[in-house]
């Protein structure tokens, strides 16, 4: 019995887990109101994350490109960047904020977009824009380093670190939410606000779920403001609950303003609720209201009637960001399931020494293996060729054909998950989120025993 | 003025050659749009990049095949699960993506043995596959690996294997298109001629341009099996690799998209003298004309008029049907590139809904004269269109639907016109007789969507209508009728079945002698 | 012979514009059915021009038709279609003599060419590679 973590040994990669950096800082930048990105490099870069993007929300964001071509990748293309800032300014009036997101291919050719936001300062915005507050944000996301995950960390940090500034205390809280949903803010800023904090979320994405309406044309955007960003210096505390996405610019904050910090656990499952409620206490001075416990124990007392008789032993893989994986099979354990396989689709080294990590690998009495830097082929090579059995899997719908060729029931957790609806309008953080997962992940199992007529009529009497 | 400058781009007049109202009398010679020129940065333009266009549009339909990408991982993971080319293999290439994942220290060292490591590790994952196509992306390009050499390499290692090199870099070109035009040559530069298929008929055909989405080209594969003709190779959905090396020996090339593959039906006929037959899939009478022109080419023309027969008469009176209630409606033609003219009269003609306005992402100016020639007067065409042309086009057009993007569609959503996908279809598939009906079933469906009804009522201000609980779409789109025609006993609606493909896998065909003398 | 009535009543300019009409009438049908007059070099779409609408005009004319190699062939298919479909939706034609058939088609050809080759805007048709 053992858990062990180790890095892919096959170099490559047979079907991705994750995308690349730009996509992240893409992420985070339809966060902000009044921002529109440009993404520095070929069109597809941008093309395919507004698809992938709305493949999950059902929205269409929007996101520029600078549209590099063959003259470009060959002679630089900073001037392309030069002319993407002055089109996207004078077509869209409302924009304040434009982060010049970099590429594999501009980086490898070495264009210097720092050096064009300085020229742009002092030129373009100076002479065409004199009375228009403009925010050109170089974001380097190289996409042959990290991730997706890394990159909406650094564009996080970056946004952050371009607007914090220090005036008065305003006695809030920074919450800083990683890569979430728009149902997960909505759970968030509800545990937040029954604690009575006032807090900046970043990023407010509730709005990414956006109404068809009568009249106008309401599209699909954030609303984090460029004040929310700047009063985040002066809070009274930071909370990142992912270590992997957000992490970086708490840390920002704490070092450069000495805001007192808690970063982690992703409030998945009750436990890590408890914990995240405890931490905003400690920061806060605020007690636990009574409401908390009640709704406390409306999801316990829903949990509690699918643990032994349904999830006991349950054997789960898991893949996805490495903060809600995380997350997800500690929650698994809570609900005397067995996580047998955690997949973390990137080479991050701080893996290997992650105190949560650390703690599986102490603790857990079964065997289970946590691969990094993985792709779905380590799961499905275990599936296919090496006997792992599994009851159950968690993770984003690009694994969905592991699921459909070898029978196993999955429940679609994490970005992206366009094959199932709606399932961005759901938490999975907090007791409502806890909730949520179990209730899901018990119907997932039900449908399954049903189509495969397994032990079906148990559900008979329950 | 037949050019259109869109109030949103009077801040950058280069836009305004890109756009043409077809005028009374206009013909193409008197304007029409620039076409395939590179982006206005930061213009919010719709198009992809070369990349995508070799690997993802014709690439990776090629069923037998493991489609790898040398680069970061982006650019795999991108074009991965974004259609819908099935195969009648499983769908092996929409299910499995490869990628070297190239990562910092590549990028500074090369990435070379990395590749050769991943070529080799990706034939041992999947043993029964032992055809490979590799694709260059911008990050390869740039630090100038020899992926050719490394393949011939591995070939020359592993005998038994075969692979196809295409270096189509996503900045190499305005869009997707230039990605097209290079993956074309380099097949027939590269793999043409390297196999040879056998020959089971008389009359042999490429069938180029068309990428099976949702089962098109086995649908049409149907109607030429019935003929008694053999679909040597399929350029490319539900192609196999090495039907596709033997494309010099057929008799035909029979071209349906001519936008992304008539590079290389021009180099066949070039260089084996293979002619080259432009077809439309789409539509009855396109349909059966491009059936007679096959048949009339090899001589069997009575087995195409069959074929026609036996298809319109079953599915005519249901066209019928949607065309009753379709026509004039408003829609605008937003497509990628061909559709725009596969469609623009053919939708006129036999559903009777008028084409307001037709686009093109990555299209040349050749397909805006198809397109134009094909609309009616007063439509609107336009070039690489973005985000806020689009909106002030609908706002001007009040469209009753649009044909376009997924994500497009999303926006279009939000001022309350509904879409249909027309890259991966919504319930297709659209080709044939029976998929043309269920294309108007879809436009229907769409338009008489009573949800859709709702969204154009404001509660706060509007009457609510309380007399209903419920609507139909009938009782939408059969309120002004005339009576002969909403009781039409010779019309009806669709009667086929959800999955239109599962009668024709596994179908048995007639054998035809082969005749004495050939073409 | 209603038609030979109306020819011999008409002055010479009359019986140009009569011509003209069905000229377009002709090229309405081809730029809105067809495709093989939009290839994507002007040599090419020459080639085209010339080895159809010669085709259908021997086909309107009943002089014999050239198919004796496979892109022989291929131009005959489409002269079929074509020649077909002018006979179908154009009654007048039927009452036309063969001379002015041959007039009308040249008219047609020349048309066609300077839509889709002379007069066409296309800029990409004098690339000289595919």
């Amino acid at each position: 019995m053992a858990c062990e973590i180790k890095e892919k040994e096959r170099p490559g990669c047979i079907n991705p887990i994750f995308t690349c950096q730009p996509a992240g800082a893409q992420f985070a930048s339809i966060g902000i109101k009044e921002c529109i990105g440009i993404v520095h490099g070929g069109q597809g870069c941008v093309m395919f994350v507004r698809l992938v993007f709305s493949q999950h929300f059902k929205e269409s964001f929007e996101i520029a490109s600078s549209s590099v071509h063959e003259d470009g990748a060959v002679f630089g293309a900073c001037g392309r960047v030069e002319q993407a800032v002055d089109v996207l300014l004078m077509r869209y009036p409302d924009v304040k904020v434009v982060p010049i997101i970099s590429t594999c291919s501009t980086e490898v050719i070495g264009d210097d977009i720092d050096g064009v936001v300085t020229k742009l300062n002092a030129g373009l915005l100076k002479e065409k824009y004199p009375d228009r507050e403009v925010h050109l944000i170089p974001i380097h996301t190289p996409s042959f380093v990290g991730s997706m995950v890394s990159g909406y960390d650094v564009a996080v940090k970056d946004f952050v670190s371009h607007f914090a500034t220090r005036t008065e205390p305003n006695g809030k809280l920074n919450l800083l939410t990683g890569w979430v949903n728009p149902g997960d803010v909505t759970e968030l800023k509800h545990l937040v606000s029954a604690m009575g904090i006032d807090a900046t979320v970043l990023f407010e994405i509730e709005s990414f779920d956006a109404p068809l309406m009568p009249h106008g044309n309401h599209v699909a955007h954030g609303s984090t403001t460029m004040d929310d960003l700047r009063g985040t210096a002066n809070a009274m505390g930071t909370i990142a609950l992912n270590p992997y996405e957000g992490g970086r610019a708490a840390k920002y904050l704490q070092q450069e303003f000495d805001i007192p910090t808690i970063i982690g656990p992703t409030p998945i499952g009750i436990r890590n609720t408890d914990t995240f409620l405890k931490n905003l206490k400690t920061l806060t001075g605020k007690p636990i209201p009574e409401s908390l416990v009640r709704e406390r124990g409306i999801a316990l007392d829903a949990i509690t009637d699918l643990t032994h008789m349904f999830f006991a032993d349950k054997r789960v893989a898991i893949y996805g960001n490495p903060d809600l994986v995380i997350g997800l099979a500690e929650f698994c354990l809570d609900l005397e399931m067995k996580p047998t396989l955690l997949l973390l689709g990137d080479d991050n080294p701080n893996y290997k020494t992650d105190p949560r990590i650390k703690a599986l690998q102490e603790n857990v009495d079964h065997d289970m293996e946590i691969v990094t830097n993985a792709d779905f082929w380590e799961l499905e090579d275990r599936i296919k060729n090496k006997g792992l059995e599994l009851d159950l899997i968690l993770g984003h719908s690009k694994g969905r054909f592991i699921s459909i060729d070898y029978n196993i029931p999955m429940f679609r957790v994490g970005f992206p998950t366009y094959d199932r609806a709606g399932m961005h309008r759901h938490p999975v953080v907090g007791y409502a989120g806890a909730t949520w997962l179990a209730e899901q992940m018990a119907n997932t199992l039900f449908s399954d025993m049903e189509y495969k007529k397994n032990k079906e009529w148990v559900l008979n009497m329950w | 003025m037949p050019y259109h400058l869109f109030k949103c781009s009077e801040c950058i007049p280069e836009r305004e050659k890109h756009a043409v109202i077809k005028g009374p009398g206009e013909t193409l010679a008197d304007a029409l749009p620039l076409g395939y020129l590179n982006t206005i940065p930061g213009s919010i333009s719709e198009r992809g990049c070369a990349y995508c266009g070799a690997k993802h549009v014709i690439g990776t339909p090629m069923k037998d095949v493991i489609h790898l990408s040398h680069g970061p991982v982006g650019c795999t993971y991108d074009t991965w699960q974004t259609k819908r080319y099935i195969s009648d293999n499983d769908n092996f290439q929409l299910k499995y993506t490869f990628a070297t994942d190239m990562k910092e220290k590549h990028i500074v060292f090369g990435a070379e043995k990395l590749l050769k490591q991943t070529i080799i590790d990706s034939f041992k994952a999947v043993p029964h596959i032992k055809h490979m196509t590799i694709y260059q992306t911008c990050a390869s390009a740039l630090i100038g690996d020899d992926i050719n050499a490394i393949a011939q390499e591995v070939m020359e290692e592993m005998p038994g294997v075969d692979i196809f090199v295409c270096n189509s870099p996503g900045f190499g070109g305005p869009s997707q298109s230039g990605g097209h035009h290079k993956i074309n040559i380099a097949w027939i530069n590269q793999k043409v001629g390297t196999f040879e298929p056998e020959i089971t008929s008389d009359y042999v055909i490429n069938y180029v341009g068309e990428y099976n989405i949702q089962g098109d080209q086995e649908v049409m594969q149907d109607y030429f099996k019935r003929m008694g003709i053999q679909v040597l190779s399929t350029f490319t959905g539900n192609g196999s690799y090495d039907g596709l090396r033997g494309m010099h020996l057929a008799h035909l090339n029979v071209l349906e998209c001519a936008r992304s593959a008539e590079y290389i039906c021009n180099e066949l006929r070039q260089r084996y003298g293979t002619p080259r037959l432009d077809i439309d899939g789409f539509g009855f009478e396109p349909l059966g004309n491009s059936l007679r022109k096959i048949g009339l080419f090899f001589g069997i023309e009575d087995r195409a008029q069959t074929i026609i027969e036996e298809e319109t008469a079953r599915w005519k009176p249901e066209l019928e049907w949607y065309k009753a209630r379709l026509t004039g409606k408003k829609v605008c033609l937003w497509p990628g590139g061909s559709k725009l003219w596969h469609w623009a009269h053919v939708i006129h003609d036999e559903m009777g809904v008028d084409v307001v306005s037709v686009y093109t992402k990555f299209g040349h100016q050749g397909d805006m004269e198809k397109g134009i020639a094909r609309c009616e007067e007063g439509a609107l065409a336009i070039d690489d269109p973005n985000e806020l042309e689009g909106l002030e086009a609908m706002d001007m057009l009040q469209p009753d639907i649009i044909f376009t993007g997924k994500r497009p569609g999303e926006v279009a959503k939000k001022v309350r016109v509904p879409y249909l996908n027309a890259h991966a279809y919504h319930n297709g598939p659209w080709k044939g007789f029976e998929g043309w009906v269920r294309f108007a079933r879809d436009i229907y469906n769409a338009i008489y969507s009573p949800i859709h009804e709702l969204s154009k009522l404001d509660i706060s201000k509007d009457e609510i209508p309380t007399d209903k609980g419920f609507v139909t779409r009938r009782m939408l789109s059969d309120a002004n009728l005339p009576d002969e025609v909403r009781n039409d006993p010779n019309l009806r609606p669709y009667t086929g079945k959800y999955d239109s493909l599962v009668d024709l896998r596994g179908k048995t065909y007639p054998t035809f002698e082969p005749q004495a003398v050939a073409v | 012979m209603r038609c030979d009535t109306e020819t011999t009543t008409m002055g010479d300019a009359m019986r140009d514009d009569v011509m003209k009409d069905r000229i377009e009438q002709l090229v309405d049908y081809i730029m809105k059915k067809c495709l093989w007059q939009f290839h994507s070099r002007a040599w090419d779409r020459t080639r085209q021009n010339e080895g159809i609408l010669t085709r259908t005009r021997q086909l309107l004319c009943d002089e014999p038709v050239d198919i004796s190699t496979p892109d022989a062939r291929c131009y005959w298919v489409d002269a079929v279609c074509l020649a077909d479909a002018f006979r179908t939706r154009y009654a007048w034609l039927a009452d036309m003599s063969k001379d002015d058939i041959a007039v009308l088609m040249q008219g047609l050809h020349e048309r066609i060419e300077f839509l889709t080759v002379t007069g066409s805007l296309n800029l990409e048709l004098t690339d000289q590679k595919y």
